[in-house]
């Protein structure tokens, strides 16, 4: 597939993106003189999808979605599945035609341009950084409600150290460590996947049982429908690990059938554990109790079913769902730097591999040192919205790179997966995606769109003279 | 021909011994240079950085190999998993065996161990290639519970090679530990041809039976691989999920 437009420009550095003409195959990836092993298969793409997922949706937000949209929370999950479910489609047919490291990043500046590339290539970065950030504070909540399990109470306030010292400790095990952790993480992932449909298969038959009971049955949707739909925007943070799973297409085993499986089945299954996970959730309590009980409502919901093993059980869940949320999205944030690095948008020296452990220090510090700024706001609806915001334009705009590349198919464009329903499915999937983002605070709408401006503003000092359209490498 | 697959870990300065490339001498060399990753460093990264260095070493090493009198090519690959690409180039490059590389010097004296799954006929054939016309002696070696049948296939075996010139002796050890006594024969012998072991649970645990055998032995190890064709019957190609 070498025959394309030749990649052009420099940066203001002088660098020019690092293109080559490469061969594709299920086991490796071909250039002139060196191949790039797949390793990764479905199981390692499926954890890394709902591994990242899971620790937000299940045990970050279902108190504070409760308390904002009442039950009917169960409904904005349900939301969120749909939108990421509309835009996972159109990335597999993508990342099936370009199976490259870098994700949405690659497909739209090949599609739309160095513009929409840079804006969206730096985006990813800060959008992961706060994604980042958010699952770091999560982990704080119940790195404190474990203490407290054990018998130590220390209150909230330790709450954003302990983010803080994780945060900066996964950074320097990420530089230094050379151990495998991804057995380790789908060891985690099944162990969690085990731990929560044992629990909300009890729950949700507890929860069914008790119809009837004394528990006064509380209206559906007590604050009216566009709080779901704002609820929606806030939990949508728990759908964006599908695109990290594009970050690394580049190592999957026959994309053709896992990337596609990979996205679209974590998006199912943590989008059922979800709406499951607040049936029994608001089952259990009032939405105004589970709001009370704030980011770690999940625990006292294990409690109300399972007692003092409950309760426990749910804490451990807790700890390694947002600590492999944590990981799983520093490894994607170093990817994304390292694919706009390469395509000369940052310079060369960010994707630098350090020679005594063979890690991209440089982008891993880039992605961790703003991460723990970021932590130390302590602002968790504001990080899980910001980093939805800057994630929803990106999915918004690969679905408008699907309609341009399949309107005019290049001669290379040939994907393995092709979306079902086109043109109805991207053009719903760039819609909602875009629509999401209205129902955002302010602020965060705010924050999000300076982001894009900086990013653009970047751009236009830099990279204003690289060309990336139709450049494959 | 027959062609024999060198795996380098060749960014961490990993080579041949001159006895290696000279006894590979009358075969077609692959040299493999790998490189692992770890997770957090997508392959094509690595590459950028470290290709050019890699590429000079794999040309200077394939050069050592053609000066012995063999013809070689390379492949370069970066990885997350060394036996998964192990394994691929093998397959890809339809080779017979693949080298461990250890230390030697000029090697006089080869042991060749049929214990194990691969055909004592491949295995035999695959030395007498290898030993060519060449001063080298064999020891063919045998751990087994069954003196007369052991005894027997491996006289028929150690035949076959005096047939081609060879110098054959054979040891035959009985209900002894067959790791120990093969490393406890390697001591007199420069290098070891051996057969390739499905995994077991012991290798789970212990690691490759080859890769043991060449640390306890020091020397360079060839393993020779399943004939492709025999294997595909029983479901022994590398599989591709997971």
């Amino acid at each position: 597939m070498g025959d394309t437009s030749p990649a052009g420009g420099t940066n203001v550095e002088g660098e020019s993106p690092q293109v080559e003409a490469t061969i594709e195959t299920d086991e490796a990836t071909i250039t002139d003189d060196a191949e790039l092993e797949r390793t990764l298969g479905l199981s390692g793409g499926l954890a890394i999808g709902i591994g990242t997922m899971i620790g937000a949706g299940i045990f970050v937000f279902p108190g504070l979605a409760a308390g904002e949209a009442g039950p009917a929370a169960a409904a904005s999950f349900a939301i969120g599945a749909l939108v990421a479910l509309l835009v996972a489609l159109p990335t597999s047919e993508l990342a099936t035609a370009m199976p490259k490291s870098g994700g949405g990043y690659y497909y739209i500046s090949r599609a739309l341009g160095t513009l929409a590339g840079t804006v969206v290539g730096l985006s990813l970065w800060f959008g992961l950084v706060f994604a980042t950030a958010f699952y770091l504070v999560g982990f704080g909540y119940y790195a404190v409600d474990t203490l407290a399990e054990l018998g130590v109470a220390v209150g909230d306030g330790l709450v954003i150290p302990l983010a803080l010292l994780f945060g900066a400790g996964f950074t320097v095990l990420n530089v230094t460590g050379t151990e495998n952790a991804a057995k380790l993480q789908n060891g985690i992932v099944a162990l969690l996947l085990s731990i929560l449909v044992f629990f909300l298969g009890y729950g949700g038959l507890d929860a069914v049982g008790l119809i009837g009971e004394p528990s006064a049955p509380e209206q559906f949707a007590p604050f009216g429908t566009v709080s779901v739909l704002t609820t929606a925007a806030l939990v949508f943070t728990s759908y964006l690990g599908f695109a990290q799973v594009a970050t690394v297409a580049g190592e999957m085993k026959n994309p053709g059938r896992n990337l596609p499986l990979a996205m679209v089945g974590s998006v199912l299954v943590v989008g059922v554990l979800y709406v499951a996970a607040i049936f029994v959730a608001t089952s259990a309590f009032g939405s105004e109790q589970l709001a009370g009980f704030g980011e770690t409502a999940m625990v006292e919901v294990g409690r109300h079913y399972l007692g003092a093993a409950g309760a426990f059980a749910i804490v451990f869940g807790g700890l390694l769902a947002t600590m492999s949320s944590a990981n799983a999205s520093v490894l994607s944030t170093s990817r994304a730097i390292y694919a706009v690095s390469k395509d000369a948008l940052l310079p060369r020296r960010a994707s630098h591999i350090n020679l005594r452990y063979g890690t991209p220090h440089v982008a891993l510090g880039m992605a961790g040192g703003p991460i723990l700024v970021l932590v130390a706001t302590g602002r968790v609806e504001l990080l899980a919205e910001v980093a939805s915001f800057l994630h929803l334009v990106m999915y918004g705009l690969i679905c408008v790179a699907l309609l341009v590349l399949r309107r005019n198919e290049p001669e290379w464009y040939d994907p393995d997966f092709r979306v079902p329903g086109y043109p109805v499915v991207p053009i719903l999937g760039a819609l909602t995606s875009f629509a999401l983002i209205g129902f955002m605070q302010r602020a965060s709408q705010l924050i999000g769109l300076a982001i894009m401006l900086a990013t653009a503003g970047w751009y236009a000092y830099y990279a204003r003279d690289v060309t990336l359209k139709g450049v494959l490498q | 021909m027959t062609r024999v697959l060198v795996p380098l870990a060749i960014l961490e300065g990993e080579s041949v011994s001159s006895g290696l490339s000279t006894l590979l001498g009358p075969m077609d060399v692959t040299v493999l240079g790998y490189h692992v990753l770890p997770e957090q460093t997508p392959p094509d990264q690595a590459r950028l950085q470290y290709e050019d260095r890699a590429t000079a070493a794999l040309d200077d090493l394939v050069a050592e190999f053609e000066a012995a009198g063999g013809h070689a090519d390379h492949r370069l690959v970066f990885t997350h998993d060394r036996e998964q690409t192990v394994d691929r180039v093998a397959a890809e490059t339809a080779a017979d065996a693949y080298a461990i590389p250890g230390v030697t010097g000029p090697v006089d004296r080869l042991l060749v161990t049929v214990t194990g799954d691969v055909a004592v006929d491949r295995i035999c054939s695959f030395v007498a290639e290898l030993v060519g016309d060449r001063e080298i002696g064999v020891t063919l070696f045998l751990a087994t519970d069954d003196e007369a049948g052991g005894r027997e296939s491996i006289e028929a075996a150690g035949e076959r090679l005096s047939e081609h010139g060879i110098d054959v002796e054979t040891e035959l050890a009985v209900d002894e530990p067959p790791f120990e006594a093969l490393i406890d024969a390697a001591t007199d012998h420069d290098a070891i041809v051996m057969g390739e072991r499905a995994p077991s649970l012991r290798s789970l645990i212990f690691g490759e039976e080859a890769e043991r055998v060449a640390s306890e032995s020091v020397g360079p190890v060839l393993v020779v691989r399943e004939d492709p064709a025999g294997a595909s019957e029983r479901g022994d190609r590398p599989s591709d999920t997971t």
